[in-house]
């Protein structure tokens, strides 16, 4: 199967009609990107990014880097999880993701759930920035694997690594770098299951008060696991395990639709089926 | 502004670092369950054997891959007064801990450790540490603190990691006594059997690069974060 050494590179303008605009962007195979949407309600532009591959594969080199400028808001998501395939020979894949704000620019990384297969050797690299007036929500998730398939917690190397800095000064440091058999170990302690699946999410903006930190911790029930903790500064940290993945899904989007209350621009519609 | 040489038959830092890792010594962390009673009241940890599991499956990696290259790092760095790298570390530990409680542990505990190591030692790298940490707005890290303990006290770079390792187990089993029904015999020996994994892990944790830093255990922090407005608690954390 073909190798490929992808990268994509976006940048986001404020109009002075208050609509956002890809003012920049560049993107080569396996990146592709459907026609951005502007989401008139929430104000915010939608971008798809695709993989028409069949989804990572060994060798391949991904490199993203996505800015938003003052002014603007963007929100980038993808339409379908992203599958790691079995890797021979020790080879590995490997994605670096850089997201810059700037100060009264808002971004939004919803991508959908990672799903290591066995024997997938992947590293992703995720670095944010945001200046002080900046926003943001990222949220990633990882699923165990094919568990359609009785395939789960058997990759070879999975390691997603995040770093979020505010004003150049690290508040958040993220790294997975377990064995499946650890992660199921501690699945399996919980209570959550052989089929659990994570998703942590950083919100960064400034206090907008409304109580959505109480709301948020209703979630927490019927075996959805849901924390949420303030940052050092600037913004907070939720992490949520379900059971399976209908769970999360169905979590995350009553956390969206909670927050949208306060942050409205949660509130632009993934366009997902 | 060197630190006092390394002599590993010099009984002053044996007895310094015994000390520092006593229940006596007053840091605070016996007010601390580290997000033990938050998986507690989870019902995840609910007697000797989940504790066990908790202990190897989440608080020793976390020692091999967070706490314990955090303290090794932050001696090397106290070695040659790379203050840089120190200010660093401080973030860094404070990043690693997305839940403000476990987060405001290790501030407090570090905070105490290095005025302590001040007040007691008089030694001019603990000044200099709190002045620039002052100056900075360093956050206080229990890992970097305790580095600082070690190289005021002359003690080796293991020696600092065992004493890391010691107060952590021994203060996480401490904790479970209060929350679980756990006899003496049943905490003693599952310490005891923690401190037997040490030199494996203390040698692992000295491998570990300073951007390979960092564990993974989302039901921990989801069960500290919901500690911090848990209706009733025994702990600060």
């Amino acid at each position: 199967m073909a190798e490929f050494s992808g990268n994509l590179f976006l940048r986001a303008e404020g109009r002075a009609d208050g609509h956002t605009v890809l003012a920049g962007q560049s993107f080569r195979a396996p990146f592709h990107l459907s026609k951005p949407y502007w989401d008139a309600d929430a104000g915010i532009l939608i971008v798809q990014v695709v993989n028409p591959t069949a989804g990572i594969l060994a060798g391949d080199r991904l490199e993203s880097a996505i800015t938003v400028e003052s002014g603007a808001a963007l929100l980038v998501t993808t339409p379908s999880a992203s599958r790691i395939f079995k890797m021979d020979d020790g080879r590995s894949a490997e994605s670096r993701q850089q997201f810059t704000v700037a100060a009264g620019g808002w971004l939004e990384v919803a991508p959908e759930p990672l799903v290591p297969h066995r024997g997938s050797r992947f590293r992703q690299v995720t670095s944010v920035e945001i200046a002080p007036g900046g926003g943001l929500f990222f949220v990633d998730q990882l699923q165990p694997g094919r568990v359609g398939h009785d395939e789960a917690w058997q990759w070879e190397r999975l390691c997603l690594d995040l770093t979020v800095r505010l004003a150049g000064e690290i508040i958040l440091r993220e790294r997975l770098d377990q064995t499946g058999e650890e992660l199921r170990a501690l699945a399996a302690l919980a209570g959550s299951g052989p089929a659990a699946c994570f998703a942590n999410a950083v919100l960064i903006s400034e206090e907008t008060g409304g109580n959505w930190r109480d709301e948020l911790k209703q979630l927490h029930r019927d075996g959805l696991w849901l924390g949420v903790s303030a940052l050092r500064r600037g913004g907070w940290s939720l992490r949520l395990v379900a059971p399976d993945s209908v769970k999360l899904r169905q979590g995350l989007r009553e956390v969206r639709r909670i927050l949208a209350a306060s942050f409205p621009k949660l509130g632009a519609d993934l366009r997902k089926l | 502004m060197s630190s006092d040489p390394v002599t590993n038959t010099d009984a002053a830092w044996l007895v310094g670092l015994l000390q520092a890792g006593d229940s006596f010594y007053p840091t605070g962390s016996y007010a601390h369950s580290f997000g033990l009673e938050g998986l507690v009241h989870e019902g995840v940890i609910r007697d000797r054997a989940t504790l066990r599991e908790f202990l190897f499956r989440s608080v020793l990696p976390s020692l091999r891959q967070a706490e314990l290259p955090l303290a090794a790092q932050a001696w090397q760095a106290f070695g040659v007064e790379d203050w840089t790298r120190i200010g660093e570390l401080c973030r860094l530990s404070a990043a690693l801990k997305a839940p403000a409680e476990l987060r405001a542990a290790s501030a407090n505990i570090g905070r105490q450790r290095a005025e302590f190591t001040a007040l007691l030692h008089a030694h001019p790298l603990a000044g200099e540490y709190l002045r620039r940490a002052a100056a900075e707005a360093w956050p206080f890290a229990a890992a970097v603190s305790s580095a600082l303990e070690g190289r005021v006290l002359g003690a080796p770079r293991t020696a600092v990691l065992a004493g890391v390792y010691y107060a952590s187990t021994a203060s996480l089993v401490s904790a479970a006594m209060k929350v679980l029904r756990l006899g003496q015999n049943a905490s003693q020996t599952l310490l005891t059997e923690a401190l037997g994994a040490a030199p494996g892990i203390i040698a692992a944790a000295e491998q570990v690069p300073l951007e390979e830093i960092g564990w993974f255990n989302p039901w921990l922090d989801i069960a500290s974060a919901r500690h911090e407005s848990a209706d009733s608690r025994m702990f600060i954390s």
